[in-house]
């Protein structure tokens, strides 16, 4: 056989970077032109804080976001969906810790539709009864949904179980049966009025957008969207962790023929003071590929799991290290106390050979991981949610290329003191006999 | 606007077929490629092996050890995966530019010398996390194994499309090493494959190093078997009920549909997206919108070449609606559409959609290189990125209202419905 071929060292690359500019009425514009992409994207964001909505209303943010294109002062919702889908848009609305979102997808030849019914849907959305009825039933079929699939109801109760019960965070982000049940279009009015607007927002356009008059086509559409009674958002807070959260809780699903494993504690934001470069190498080398050390052992030596995946969750502020996957039920007990071993083993610090297999993972395929337009769009929306300099990506990979295992190690044992908020969503009944001797401290159960 | 990616052909003496496709706006190039085998070839007893047999590949070859692909390639920063589907296995790393060639070298590696580095143990720990794939995928999800009961139901038993994939957990435990050699030296090799690279290279260059490392694998003697013909529509309902706990009633209507590659099965598409398959069809308009007896109605249309293709409409049924009702109400949707023809603004608003959404799966290196190497080996003709649009644009109402009758006849369907259990309360004492 030939010899194995030797590696040529990549290019540099530095995250495309986009042109500014500020529309009249506040909002920020960020224009990646990027030849060859012709599918273009938009992302609006608008800084928000799901913390002040009304305790007995939450979800009213993520409500509001999904109405927006379900009824305008100039279209029905029939006429509106029938307008993008002629031209080839598609939108989707939501909402996350730090603000609303708003994606559009167009092809190049629709840009300036897009812009139109995108400032329609933000500036004058008339929340029509008979669909706001129809948006509310829709997530409560969708909360059903979300609690008969094990990977949603385990992301729920560890919400509940890692943060503070006073805390926003704890609860889901679009609302629970009981405050969806209570919303009224009253409410969506209200919110809409009250925490959207174009002060503080940022549009980020990005695609293949030679011959397109980019500014003129923004400033007479969404430069003209205006919110008088708009109250710009306070910045968001890092969630309150729970005094009680290092506790393994079991969500019982009868006759599950797999356990999902969700282990975690609070992380991390990007704004880190410690800086963030270390926090997606610590992934990589845990819970990011089959070598890594979680699936080294889970999956390719013990063949309990498709795989385990571990990751830091940066939120706008504050966030949380998530270990995950499904094990066969027969096996919980023992795959978690391997899980839990490998995570608290982690803290006597990391190898020189994991070091770089990181680092050059998660360096090297940066070009790639942001190579298309709705790629760099969503990193350059979040950066501005995020309230991050547009360099940070770059200047960040800059970072990770110069880390050192001191610089792993450190930011390691700062995130993972070894308080662990476990929930295992399976077959109680089974499970339970299994954890005894393996965790330490009660076992609470709760019902699916 | 037309498409007009590049794209450069060359068929290596041991019929190994190449496309490279450069484009060098991302100093990147992805490998990709497709063997034709997939679940349709399998033998009874033994379903599920092919994708039990991609899970081998990256379990080490005659010069590579176990999980050293993953690790060598991400380790030069590539991303790279496989998968098994009905009509083929595709595997694929996008690389820095600088690794296309270790890329190339481990690839041949695998692809020609598999069998060197086979144990019992890869294959027994493979197979269990096979069968924890499918617990994951299937068995621990509500609606998990809906489609394993349409694919059952739409083809007749022993059709090749009449099982999935991920196979059943007793053929799983049943293979053995010895399957693995078989199957590897009658699916494997340079002439039941293609090698597609796209991205920062040249087409030259391309070929040269694709040439100095599949160049010396040999091609293989059997000739694949043609392809059925084409199967004709049911010829009467067909109904299957599932109780389970679920969140809510699902309905699954499902036909059988054109082959892959046929304009009939374009305009069979079309049809699907009238009926369900965007947010302003027929039955999102008077079910979900309207009548609000639904939550949610899609429609799905797969392209097979093994005779027959598959299309599906998904109906999730409102909180005490009756699921028949649903089903009427979709009844007379396909006679209406079958009567009075798809309108202008349908027409418009499918051919818009499937325009973004064909050029969004361009986009990226990965995806394309993905496009190429099935359009090389299903259809050989790799040119059918550029030129599917054009066809997809040139669907008439009346081809429209021509698949409808033949192939979404309401007689014809098969219906899988998730019914939530219906188990009496619980006495009270």
């Amino acid at each position: 056989m030939s010899a194995r071929p030797v590696v040529a060292p990549p290019a540099p690359w530095a995250f495309p970077a986009p042109v500014e500019h500020v529309l009249d009425n506040g909002l920020r514009v960020l224009v990646h032109d990027l030849p060859g992409q012709y599918v273009l994207s938009l992302r609006l964001v608008v800084p928000a804080s799901l913390a002040d909505e009304p305790r007995d209303r939450e979800g009213v943010s993520a409500m509001t976001a999904r109405l927006l294109d379900e009824g305008t002062a100039q279209h029905t919702s029939e006429e509106f969906a029938e307008l993008m889908e002629r031209h080839g848009m598609v939108l989707g609305a939501g909402v996350s810790d730090g603000g609303l979102m708003v994606d559009v997808d167009v092809p190049q030849a629709h840009l300036a539709t897009a812009a139109r019914l995108l400032t329609a849907a933000l500036a004058e959305p008339v929340f029509p009864e008979g669909e706001v009825r129809r948006i509310l039933r829709t997530r409560q079929a969708e909360i059903e949904q979300e609690r008969a699939s094990a990977g949603h109801r385990g992301a729920r109760e560890l919400a509940r179980t890692l943060w503070d019960d006073h805390d926003r965070a704890s609860r889901p982000s679009a609302g629970s049966s009981d405050t969806i049940g209570a919303i009224t279009r009253a409410d969506l009015v209200e919110r809409h009025a009250r925490s959207l607007g174009p002060r503080g927002a940022t549009l980020v356009l990005a695609g293949a957008l030679a011959g397109i008059p980019v500014t003129d086509v923004l400033a007479g559409t969404l430069g003209s969207w205006t919110a008088p009674d708009h109250v710009p958002a306070q910045p968001a807070r890092p969630p309150v962790p729970a005094a009680d959260r290092a506790r393994v809780v079991v969500v019982d699903r009868p006759g599950a023929v797999q356990t999902e494993i969700l282990v975690a504690c609070p992380g991390p934001d990007r704004s880190t003071p410690h800086g963030w470069a270390p926090h997606p190498v610590l992934a990589f080398v845990l819970g990011g590929s089959p070598s890594a050390r979680l699936d080294a052992v889970l999956r390719e030596q013990k063949g309990y799991t498709y795989g385990v995946r571990a990751g830091f969750r940066p939120r706008v502020a504050g966030g949380s290290f998530v270990t995950a996957g499904s094990v066969r039920t027969e096996v919980t007990g023992d795959a978690l106390a391997i899980l839990l071993g490998i995570l608290d083993t982690a803290r006597d610090g990391f190898t020189d050979a994991e070091l770089r297999a990181g680092v050059d993972y998660v360096a090297k395929t940066a070009p790639g991981r942001y190579a298309t337009a709705d790629a760099v769009a969503d990193e350059t929306a979040a950066l501005a949610l995020e309230g991050l300099p547009l360099d940070f990506t770059t200047r960040n990979l800059e970072a990770v290329r110069a880390l050192g295992r001191d610089d792993l190690d450190a930011a390691y044992r700062r995130t993972a003191t070894g308080e662990w908020t476990v929930v295992l969503v399976g077959d109680a009944a089974r499970v339970l006999p299994q954890l005894q001797g393996r965790v330490p401290g009660e076992v609470t159960t709760v019902a699916l | 606007m037309p498409l007009d990616y590049p794209i450069h052909r060359r068929t290596l003496p041991n019929g190994l077929r190449v496309v490279v496709s450069p484009d060098h706006t991302v100093p990147n190039v992805t490998v990709n490629l497709w063997v034709g085998v997939g679940s349709r070839h399998e033998q009874p007893g033994r379903t599920g092996f092919a994708h039990l047999f991609e899970h081998l590949m990256f379990q080490g070859s005659r010069g590579v050890r176990s999980g050293e692909h993953f690790e060598a390639l991400m380790a030069e920063g590539g991303r790279l995966n496989a998968t098994t589907w009905f009509d083929r296995t595709n595997y694929f790393e996008t690389v820095p530019t600088g690794a296309l060639e270790l890329a190339l070298w481990l690839e041949a590696d695998r692809h020609g010398h598999l069998l060197a580095a086979l144990t019992q143990e890869n294959l027994d720990n493979q197979r269990d996390v096979v069968k924890e794939e499918k617990r994951q995928r299937y068995d621990n999800q509500p609606y998990g194994n809906a489609l394993v009961d349409v694919y059952a139901a739409v083809f007749p038993e022993g059709h090749p499309y009449h099982h999935p994939t991920i196979g059943s957990m007793a053929d799983l435990d049943a293979a053995g090493v010895d399957d693995v050699h078989a199957f590897f030296r009658r699916h494997y090799a340079p002439d039941n494959t293609v090698l597609t690279l796209c991205g920062d290279i040249e087409p030259e260059a391309g070929f040269a190093l694709v040439e100095r490392h599949f160049g010396p694998l040999t091609a293989r003697a059997e000739a694949p078997r043609p392809t059925l013909p084409q199967l004709e529509p049911l010829e009467a309902p067909v109904r299957v009920v599932r109780r389970e706990q679920v969140p809510n009633d699902r309905v699954h209507v499902a036909f059988r549909l054109p082959v892959d590659g046929s304009d009939e099965l374009v305009a069979a598409m079309v049809a699907l997206d009238c009926l369900a398959g965007l947010s302003t069809s027929r039955l999102v308009r008077r079910l979900v919108r309207r009548e609000q007896v639904a939550v949610g109605a899609h429609a799905t249309a797969w392209g097979f070449v093994d005779g027959v293709s598959l299309g599906f409409v998904v109906l999730d049924v409102a909180p005490g609606a009756d699921p028949d009702r649903l089903e009427d109400a979709m009844v007379e949707e396909l006679e209406r559409l079958a009567a009075d023809g798809p309108t202008d603004a349908e027409l418009e608003a499918s051919i818009a959609q499937s325009e973004r959404g064909w050029l969004s799966a361009l986009a990226s290196q990965e995806d394309r290189a993905d496009m190429i190497s099935r359009f090389a080996l299903l259809h050989d003709d790799p040119q059918m990125v550029n030129t599917h649009l054009d066809r997809m644009r040139a669907v008439t109402p009346e081809r429209v209202v021509e698949a409808t009758r033949r192939w979404l006849a309401p007689h014809s369907r098969a219906v899988v419905a998730y019914l939530g259990d219906e188990a009496p309360a619980e006495a009270v004492a």
